[in-house]
């Protein structure tokens, strides 16, 4: 017919895709490996203090959480309260049984690291409180937990 | 029997599937490393009895913080960014062996010899209880000493009186905020100077040392005692 169209097919050719996944994969195991799951569901709000002598806590497997700070659920009141796994301790002495409880197999309170993350500016009687009810049961290696200042 | 193709599978939607795992992973992830400054509480002795030691005044180092974030050292008000100071003064004043400040801790020269003298009077001790772990660990100690003073130069070396001590004291409403603070100086002063003491003894680095192994753990227990952190926390009544 016209004299423009000529012989074969003119479409653009598809883009190869068929290296895609291994790209997407490349990344997805890239994420997989630097991936630390969350460990709990935050109750309280905790803002770290910032330390530069802060050094970074190794074999979180026997590291211990405990979280004090203030509730996220106004229901709950505005006082710091602590947080042990999921759930919101009604009071400070609830924490040596809780610290026991998670024990390891052959290993004793003292063994595990506890690591207090504790908001800025909670008052110091409750974490003071803490610290003696964690002597009690000889859980004397304590992590003050802080952000790195670069 | 006509013989049929194996068809290719498709793997058009390997990609979706990858994403899909992509982005439960980008959604899950939590990049922050948890860091934190290590301590040791004093471990609790109840049936224990506390001999009574006197304590000279010059010995302490009394930090206090208080309900309104004030900060006050041997019951002067100070500045945060005052405390480094008079921590590193606190443990170096004197650190020569002889009185530069007589409010300060003293320092006592240990030497080859004097080692292992108490090494012996620890030994005799112990062959009449030799199960007695405050001796043993008294001997240890000796021990750490005496390589020490096998590791300068001069065969000796001032170490700071041993019952000197840091005493942190808090209020009921100090913030954490402060109480980190203050417990960061201490670290650093304390990491600072046993930077310094490395570089001294020509060892490597100090946050190099390595506690897994021998070699590692000897240096670290000796720099320990050229540079002992005894930190004292007074508790909040409840």
């Amino acid at each position: 017919m016209s004299k423009f169209k000529k012989k074969g097919n003119k479409d653009i050719p598809g883009v190869n895709t068929s290296a895609l996944p291994d790209i997407i994969f490349m990344l997805l195991f890239f994420f997989m490996v630097a991936t630390t799951m969350k460990e709990v569901d935050m109750q309280v709000d905790v803002v770290k203090p910032v330390a530069d002598q802060a050094i970074e806590l190794e074999d979180k497997d026997n590291v211990d959480f405990i979280y004090i700070g203030y509730p996220m659920d106004a229901s709950q009141g505005t006082e710091p309260r602590i947080q042990l796994d999921d759930m919101l301790a009604p009071d400070y002495t609830f924490v040596s049984d809780w610290k026991q409880m998670k024990a390891r197999e052959g290993k004793t309170p003292f063994d595990i690291v506890t690591s207090l993350k504790v908001h800025k500016d909670v008052g110091m009687r409750i974490v003071s409180n803490v610290k003696e009810e964690l002597r009690e049961i000889d859980a004397i290696k304590i992590n003050y937990s802080a952000d790195q200042r670069d | 029997m006509a013989r049929r193709e194996v068809g290719e599978i498709n793997a058009g939607s390997m990609a979706d599937i990858a994403f899909l795992l992509l982005i439960f992973f980008l959604v899950t992830t939590t990049m922050e490393v948890d860091a934190g400054i290590g301590r040791t509480l004093p471990l609790k002795r109840d049936n224990v009895e506390q001999e009574p030691i006197d304590i000279r005044e010059r010995d302490i180092l009394e930090i206090l913080a208080n309900s309104n974030d004030q900060l006050m050292v041997e019951g002067k008000f100070i500045e945060l960014d005052e405390l480094e100071e008079i921590v590193v003064d606190f443990y170096t004043a004197n650190s020569k062996g002889n009185e530069t400040d007589p409010t300060m801790p003293t320092y006592e020269l240990r030497t080859v010899s004097s080692c292992q003298v108490q090494i012996a009077n620890l030994q005799t001790l112990l062959e009449s209880d030799p199960d007695n772990a405050d001796l043993n660990r008294e001997k240890e100690k000796w021990e750490t000493k005496l390589a020490l003073c096998e590791e300068m130069p001069t065969k000796a070396y001032y170490e700071i009186s041993k019952m000197s001590i840091i005493q942190l004291k808090n209020q009921a409403n100090t913030s954490y905020g402060l109480y980190l603070e203050v417990q960061n100086i201490l670290k650093k002063v304390v990491n600072d100077l046993r930077v310094k003491k490395c570089e001294e003894l020509g060892w490597e680095d100090y946050y190099e040392l390595d506690d897994k192994t021998i070699d590692g753990q000897e240096k670290i227990a000796m720099l320990r005692i050229l540079v002992p952190e005894r930190i004292v926390e007074a508790r909040i009544d409840r």
